[in-house]
């Protein structure tokens, strides 16, 4: 056999098809209502010359295992993919390799799938001309574990995804974002790490998202955040870290979200809250060493916090149960002036700017009044 | 001395210009959903009568953004779908929504001129401006969905 699709075509349903190592300069290979299952020996190339999609595949039952896939064509109005699967149900793509890719692995309509140790990499520097890394749009029941995911558009892209997990994948230096969420239900992702992201994370519009275990790290630029919430509502936050962001989570419209036992260290800001943000609880947190730990927007507040620590904390603990005696006001006037007035932040490290602080703290007037953590813990959680 | 006077008096003339700045891809984020810009293909953009920037990620969320505050702008610019990366004023633009159009926000729209010959076909699927606002306070789409 001298071409892949020669190959394919002549297979039949529960083949095993072999690639042997070497380069074929070939695209769009379409494999069609057939079970196969397509192993790469010795990282067989499949160089696509910028043409289009690499391997494409609609069916049932199938695998793909161990190829090299390069040079996917771009275009702002196909996908093109290194491996563009729909339609398909109950189908494997692991351990394989894609280098200057458009789209990596691109799932539509799709069910039962496993996406795992594939390493996609692409050079996502002229911001036109980049896609995803996993992209998957209206599908269910996929699992996305094990991958690395560097230099593109968005890491991991769900769009209309339900049931799904994504799970300790590293994504690192994408332009935009390393994990994003849109109109997406009833996800988990957990033991991840976002690196030097565009920002981390974004789940938008989306409910019912279990984040856990992951890290958020270095995401850090003017307007970059770690996690970036809007429209999400019933969702859980446990066990995450959060180091050196600009804004570590930014928060819009969510509501009903458990933040519990996450470490937020040095950000610019731990949390920011904008509109609409209701019935959030924040238990058993360390903030330590942020710039600002909450940033707020208006003055009511029916958010709750809760057993946190924080290092900025002052107070005393008379009776040794651990707990400090006066409640702790995580929101500065300073940081609400920020949020107001960026162009503030001059003022960052000033002694007017302490003395104001000091003086909100005594007597709040401009910060919400009931925004306080009324049992802080003198010692750092360990969880 | 002089050359900081200059300078100041320069930053006080491009303040209150009501020129649109180009986007930042890849560094500016949507003044309405927050995302990073990075499509060329759909971003959108306005500038207020004071000349205050607003860059948006899909024309979908300019559209929201102005709906849901009541904006008028005096500027506002979407992508030319077909040539990604320039920009043409909403009033020399006919908008399609369709399926096959995967722009940021889910809002399956997408901007052609006018002369094209994309717009000049029959379908229900194209609108002017003013057609698109109504269609998009009709719906109120993304954000009260839910």
């Amino acid at each position: 056999m001298k071409t892949i699709q020669a190959a394919v075509d002549m297979a039949e349903d529960g083949d095993i098809l072999r690639i042997k190592s070497g380069t074929y300069k070939e695209h769009d290979i379409s494999i069609i209502d057939k079970s196969l299952t397509i192993i790469g020996e010795g990282f067989p190339v499949i160089d696509a010359e910028m043409e289009g999609t690499a391997v494409s595949v609609r069916a049932e039952n199938f695998s793909i295992e161990g190829l090299k896939i390069i040079n996917v064509g771009r275009s702002h109005t196909n996908d093109f993919a290194g491996i563009l699967v729909s339609n398909a149900k109950n189908f494997e793509i692991k351990n394989n390799r894609l280098d200057q890719v458009f789209f990596g692995i691109l799932l539509e309509r799709s069910s039962e799938g496993t996406v795992s140790g594939n390493i996609i990499t692409s050079n996502a520097e002229s911001q036109s001309t980049s896609g995803n890394g996993v992209h998957i749009w209206k599908s269910e029941e996929i699992t996305v574990k094990n991958n690395e995911v560097i230099g593109l558009r968005d890491g991991i892209y769900l769009e209309f995804v339900n049931n799904s997990e994504i799970i300790n994948n590293l994504c690192k230096d994408n332009l935009r974002y390393g994990l994003h969420f849109m109109f997406s239900d009833h996800d988990l992702y957990k033991g991840n790490i976002f690196e030097n992201n565009g920002a981390g994370v974004a789940v938008m519009y989306s409910k019912f998202i279990d984040m856990q275990d992951n890290q958020f790290r270095k995401n850090w630029g003017s307007a970059s955040y770690g996690l970036l919430l809007k429209e999400i509502n019933d969702s859980e936050l446990k066990n995450n870290i959060f180091e050196d962001n600009t804004i570590a989570i930014s928060a819009d419209n969510t509501n009903r979200i458990d933040y519990i036992e996450n470490d937020f260290r040095n950000n610019g800001y731990a949390i920011r809250i904008r509109g609409a943000v209701y019935d959030n609880n924040f238990k058993r947190n360390n903030f330590l060493y942020n710039s600002f730990d909450v940033a707020y927007t208006g003055r009511l507040n029916n958010n709750k916090f809760t057993n946190n620590y924080w290092s900025g904390y002052s107070g005393y603990d008379l009776n040794r149960d651990g707990i400090g005696d006066v409640p702790f006001r995580p929101v500065t006037l300073f940081s609400y002036l920020v949020n107001k007035t960026p162009e503030a932040i001059v003022l960052l490290r000033s002694t007017f700017i302490d003395l104001l602080d000091f003086s909100e703290k005594v007597s709040p007037i401009f910060t919400p009044a009931d925004l306080i953590d009324a049992q802080p813990q003198m010692k750092r959680i360990q969880w | 001395m002089k050359k900081i006077i200059y300078l100041l008096v320069l930053v006080l003339f491009t303040a209150c210009s009501s020129e649109p700045q180009p986007i930042d891809y890849g560094k500016d984020n949507c003044d309405f959903c927050e995302m990073t810009i990075v499509s060329k293909a759909y971003a959108a953009q306005a500038v207020s009568e004071k000349g205050k920037q607003y860059k948006y990620d899909a024309i979908e969320c300019m559209v929201n953004h102005q709906l849901q505050h009541n904006y008028e702008m005096p500027v506002n610019l979407v992508a030319n779908f077909e040539q990604p990366g320039t920009m043409i004023s909403v009033n020399e633009a006919n908008f399609v929504i369709n399926d096959s159009i995967k722009s940021p926000m889910g809002g399956n729209l997408a901007a052609f001129k006018k002369e094209s010959a994309v717009v000049n076909t029959e379908s229900k699927d194209i609108f002017n401006w003013q057609e698109l606002k109504t269609i998009f306070l009709e719906n109120d789409s993304l954000t009260t969905s839910y």
